[in-house]
């Protein structure tokens, strides 16, 4: 057996593994890498240049622990007769036609063991860009913290606020 | 690059792919703007409470329905209904299982030539039963129609439905039909009615075989006044019965009498009071002479009580400012039913009724219910080939007509069978076409359970599959069969007829509260001496039963049989015998040890009819030649026929006992039957010896002592009041997702409930229920032992197991000395769409996690939010955990403990209250009452 056959096979079986990782990376489904909205909703209009409330559209905030997605007819409402020729509004009318309810893609997601009430931080006087950063600038919305257990508790532990686990973990 | 350098690098890349998939986020990735804002006032991601009605059973209790995500999660007894006045049994709380039932029927079926099923669309289904109704019509053959108990609207309905279409409406059919009583009601006052009994205002209360707490007319409303009863120093509750039952473990007194042998008693007792002064005047000397004679050595010897106890009986009878005596249940099941029936109705008139203990105006809906005679004579029919169509809904008249009956063999003759069910059963098994009914949260409707309560139903839950409500299929057939209907649907139907009969205001109320009461004419009750005297003349006390016998007795966890395959009550374990799964008959442990038998040693019992081979459970305190064959899993809960009532036989005596050799593996979940003399349910005995901290020296811990600030969350549980009904339990399992894990895992000790009822037996076989949950200890020996901290003391007393960093060690159950914490051995799926029937405020706990009694830490967020909101602080009896809640007795009591102003303290520092092993320094937030 020559010297080097060895090292040839260690190098092919570790470069393979290295391989199967990139072609695993590259074909993952797409739907994981398509990180667009169904409908392109611009906060920066609604928010920012027309200056709605945030509450005016997430009626629930102040009331209960999520904040609550408008419904299509909240927004059609108002579209009803506003830019009712632009494509993404004509996206918007045909959820209405179909009936169909519209699934976004969620950008600010806790596990499912967290109980998070958006009412309980509201009433103690958060503002919404503490956890959700400047919306109203945001073409599209991203998320700006972390949104993990040491970031929430570096706010509880600064404003005083609960540092009992059985606040947050169901 | 080197090798090491190599390895290196490929150990951060492969290790860095393998993080970046961790943390999974499925089923979390949308956000929904639903097409129309959602309902008026229901805020997403909160509860909301809709009332409705419980149909588990006939008794017909008030529910306020916890929705979440649009569906419901959670039953509750409505605290205001008339019925249950908040509390639910474990039936009750099991019957969300009914609605997300993975073999809930989905469309309707047809039996094919070769006995199969196969499924046809509704078009096809009423059209061949309306061809059919025609057909048999036109060869003179009279189409019938059996039905289980039916009140309200859909009675009209059914009426309206059977009239036009020339359908019989046949006498209903109910396992438990009381036919004995009722007829003796009707031979005595010529009203052959249940009345309500008021044990609530009694101060004597006799039961002869009623299970006033598993099964008899109105269970969870007699719980509530039978537990009051016992609670009570200066009443007196006294149970006599052949066999052990959880009525009779929970009386002040059980006095345990021959089978058959109830008729001999009431005789003795009915003469030995009519010679009372005080009832002499009452009782007419007519009926006197047509009693048959009686003296107190025959009674002693037929039904095997002691003279003395007879006539303590007696006198203490004769001195009851309101004595009331329930007859009913096993006492009325043997060929002596209609004597025990009619001498029980005539001590009632003489001693209940001048003090309104029976109250015939509120009297239970039951006037439209046969007895088996009806069933015997529509299989006679059958038999002669006079019966066209025969609809069967909502009951299962084969598995509970005795063999005798020959019902399964005579059904076949009928031209077409029909079946009406919400889930397969022996009935279904034998119907050419079955229909599936949608469960009660699924459509609108409103029943009348006793006279003068409506209850509502309302639609909770939008049908998954094609069943139909019973209205709704009514009113199709009609229009199939006739071309015209009353009314478009079963919807508009009832609200016309609600529109007729009650006013603006009342319905008003029937929509908020669920509930309606009307008030109901006071009735008066007179003895008719000449009916009297006649029903009397035949009356002939047959011998007691041969022995050994054994009872059939009715079930806790599945009343006549008809709750059985909701899993969750196989799971929950029979109260007396700590048995969850399978079937068993219990015997005493002298017949254990005479045919030297063990737990699971398999038993035959056999008659010249009958036989059965059910592996052994030995009950302490059972009588030593009566055998109790718990009804659940029995083919034939009928032995026979009351010629006389018309009532089931649920007896079989003369039995030959043979063991076979065979052992069964039997998942008893108790440790052990008795306390070992640990004292956990303290005796005078044990009260003597301190238990407690100041033997002990002061306390040395390296562990900061426990500071509380605004809360001290306690629970006290009064075990005089605690029947071990095992509410609790199922309220524990629906409300926290626990999980239901099967027979297998329960033979491996590895049950989920965080809350169990452990029976502890004395010598003389009394018991004393004792409900074990997480005690929540100041100073909890499981927190101390958890390496990562997911076991920890919150500042509010609780002790909180965090899941999610929870890594499965077990060392704190190891350490736990109430044995109260539960691993999860298995990621536990239920089956879809049982999966629809979870609690969003708590997470699913996966395989390895360790979980326990949390006092319903969900419930006291919801509490404690309500109460920011209003910046104060929660109140007393604001939170209160799921099983308080349910608790028919009233035995659970929850709340803070720094509030001095709260009903907990005033408990917890009550004199009979204790802590379990407080010798161990654990300081439980759990406090017990005991028993005096």
């Amino acid at each position: 057996m020559p010297k080097w056959l060895p090292h040839i096979l260690l190098c092919a079986y570790f470069g393979g593994f290295l391989l199967l990782i990139a072609v695993l990376a590259w074909f993952r489904p797409a739907a994981h890498r398509d990180n667009s909205q169904p409908i392109a909703f611009p906060h920066t209009v609604h928010a920012g240049r027309l200056g709605l409330a945030c509450n005016f559209c997430h009626e629930s905030v102040a009331h209960g622990p999520q904040a609550g997605m408008p419904a299509v007819a909240k927004c059609v409402s108002c579209h009803q007769a506003i830019a009712t020729e632009r494509p993404e509004i004509q996206k918007l009318l045909s959820y209405q036609k179909k009936g169909e309810p519209i699934r976004w893609r969620r950008i600010h997601q806790l596990p499912d063991f967290i109980y998070f009430s958006h009412k309980r931080h509201v009433s103690s006087g958060l503002d919404c860009s503490a956890c959700h950063g400047a919306i109203a600038e945001m073409k599209e919305v991203r998320r700006v913290r972390s949104l993990q257990m040491g970031w929430c508790l570096s706010c509880h532990r600064s404003r005083g606020a609960s540092f009992d686990c059985a606040t947050c973990h169901k | 690059m080197d090798r090491r350098q190599f390895l290196q690098m490929l150990g951060l890349v492969s290790g860095a792919a393998a993080l970046s998939s961790c943390g999974s986020d499925k089923g979390q990735k949308e956000l929904v703007s639903l097409l129309v804002p959602t309902e008026d006032g229901i805020v997403p991601g909160t509860e909301a409470w809709r009332p409705s009605t419980c149909c588990e059973c006939p008794a017909h209790c008030g529910l306020l329905t916890r929705i979440r995500e649009n569906r419901p999660v959670k039953l509750e007894g409505n605290p205001r209904h008339p019925v249950n006045r908040g509390g639910l049994c474990l039936r009750g709380q099991a019957s969300l299982w009914r609605l997300y039932h993975p073999q809930r029927l989905q469309s309707p079926l047809k039996r094919q030539a070769d006995g199969r099923l196969q499924t046809i669309p509704w078009s096809q289904a009423l059209a061949e039963i309306a061809e059919a109704l025609q057909h048999s019509r036109r060869q003179s053959r009279q189409n019938a129609w059996l039905a289980g108990r039916t009140s309200g609207t859909l009675n009209a309905l059914l009426e309206e439905f059977c009239s036009s279409l020339g359908i019989e409406r046949l006498a209903e059919f109910e396992p438990f039909s009381h036919a004995a009583l009722r007829q003796s009601y009707g031979l005595l006052f010529d009203r052959a009615d249940l009345p309500r009994y008021r044990g609530d205002q009694a101060d004597l209360l006799i039961t002869v075989g009623a299970d006033l707490l598993e099964t008899f007319l109105s269970p969870v409303d007699y719980t509530t006044q039978a537990s009051a009863l016992a609670a009570d120093q200066k009443r007196h509750w006294l149970h006599l019965e052949p066999h052990y039952s959880l009525t009779g473990a929970n009386a002040d007194d059980r006095l345990v009498l021959t089978p058959g042998s109830e008729g001999s008693l009431l005789l003795w007792l009915l003469q030995s009071l009519a010679s009372q002064r005080r009832y002499r005047g009452r009782w007419p000397q007519a009926l006197q002479d047509l009693l048959p004679a009686s003296d107190l050595a025959a009674t002693a010897a037929a039904t095997g009580l002691r003279s003395q106890q007879l006539q303590q009986l007696a006198s203490r009878f004769a001195r009851a400012e309101k004595p009331l005596l329930i007859v009913g249940g096993v006492a009325t099941g043997h060929r002596n039913g209609q004597p025990v029936a009619l001498l029980g109705a005539l001590l009632q008139w003489l001693t209940a009724l001048p003090w309104g203990g029976m109250d015939f105006s509120a009297g239970e809906n039951y006037s439209r219910v046969g007895s088996l005679l009806d069933l015997e004579e529509l299989s006679q029919r059958l038999a002669a080939d006079r019966i066209g169509v025969l609809f069967v809904s909502r009951c299962d008249p084969v598995r509970h007509s005795p063999a005798a009956l020959g019902l399964q063999g005579t059904l076949a003759k009928a031209r077409l069978r029909v079946g009406l069910a919400d889930l397969a059963d022996d009935t279904t098994d034998q119907m050419d076409l079955i229909l599936p009914l949608a469960h009660g949260l699924e459509t609108w409707g409103d029943t009348e359970p006793r006279r003068g309560v409506i209850g509502l139903l309302q639609p909770l839950r939008t049908p998954q599959q094609q069943a139909l409500s019973e209205g709704d299929l009514l009113l199709k057939l009609l229009r199939q069969a006739t071309g015209k209907s009353p009314a478009a649907d079963w919807e508009t139907y009832l609200q016309r007829n609600w529109q007729n009969r009650f006013s603006r205001v009342q319905l008003g109320q029937l929509m908020d509260d669920g509930y309606l009461t009307e008030p109901q004419p006071q009735l008066s009750i007179r003895l008719d001496l000449a009916r009297a005297a006649k029903a009397l003349q035949g009356l002939h006390l047959q011998a007691p039963l041969t022995l050994p016998a054994a009872v059939i007795a009715p079930s806790i966890r599945s009343f006549d049989g008809r709750s059985r395959s909701l899993e969750l009550l196989s799971e929950i374990p029979d109260p007396l015998t700590t048995i969850s799964y399978g079937s068993w008959v219990a015997i005493a442990p002298q017949t254990a040890a005479r045919l030297r038998l063990q737990d699971g040693d398999e038993l035959q019992m056999k008659t010249a009819a009958w036989q059965s081979k059910q592996p052994v459970r030995i009950q302490p305190g059972q009588a030593a030649k009566v055998l109790t064959l718990p009804m659940d899993s029995l083919p034939a809960p009928a032995t026979g026929i009351d010629p006389l009532t018309g009532e089931a036989l649920r007896y079989c005596e003369a039995l030959h006992l043979k063991p076979t050799g065979k052992r069964h593996r039997l998942p008893i979940l108790a440790g052990s039957p008795s306390q070992q003399g640990r004292g956990l349910i303290p005796t005078p005995v044990h009260r003597q010896q301190k238990h407690d901290q100041q033997n002990h020296g002061p306390r040395a811990s390296f562990y900061p002592e426990p500071h509380y600030e605004n809360y001290r969350w306690a629970m006290a549980i009064d075990l005089q009041r605690c029947i071990g009904c095992s509410a609790c339990v199922a309220a524990c399992y629906v409300e926290n997702n626990v999980p239901v894990v099967g027979a297998a895992d329960h033979l491996a000790g590895r049950e989920m409930s965080w809350l169990r009822i452990e029976p502890f037996y004395d010598e003389q076989g009394r018991v004393d229920f004792l409900p074990m949950l997480c005690q929540h200890c100041n100073y909890a020996p499981c927190e101390a032992v958890c390496p990562v901290y997911a076991a920890y003391h919150n500042p509010e007393g609780l002790n909180v197991q965090v899941y999610n960093r929870c890594v499965g060690t077990r060392y704190c159950s190891n350490n736990c000395p109430y044995k109260v914490r539960r691993f999860n051995w298995w990621q536990h799926k239920r089956t879809p769409p049982l999966d629809l029937l979870r609690n969003p405020d708590l997470p699913l706990r996966s395989k390895g996690m360790m979980e326990k009694c949390t006092f319903c830490l969900q419930r006291i967020r919801i509490a404690k939010d309500r109460a920011k909101d209003q910046k104060r602080l929660v109140q007393d009896g604001e939170a209160t955990p799921a099983c308080a809640q349910s608790c028919p007795a009233g035995a659970i009591a929850f709340g803070n403990l720094l509030d001095k102003e709260s009903g907990i303290y005033r408990l917890v520092h009550s004199q009979r209250a204790y802590r379990v092993l407080a010798e161990l320094g654990t300081e439980p937030a759990v406090h017990y009452l005991r028993p005096e």
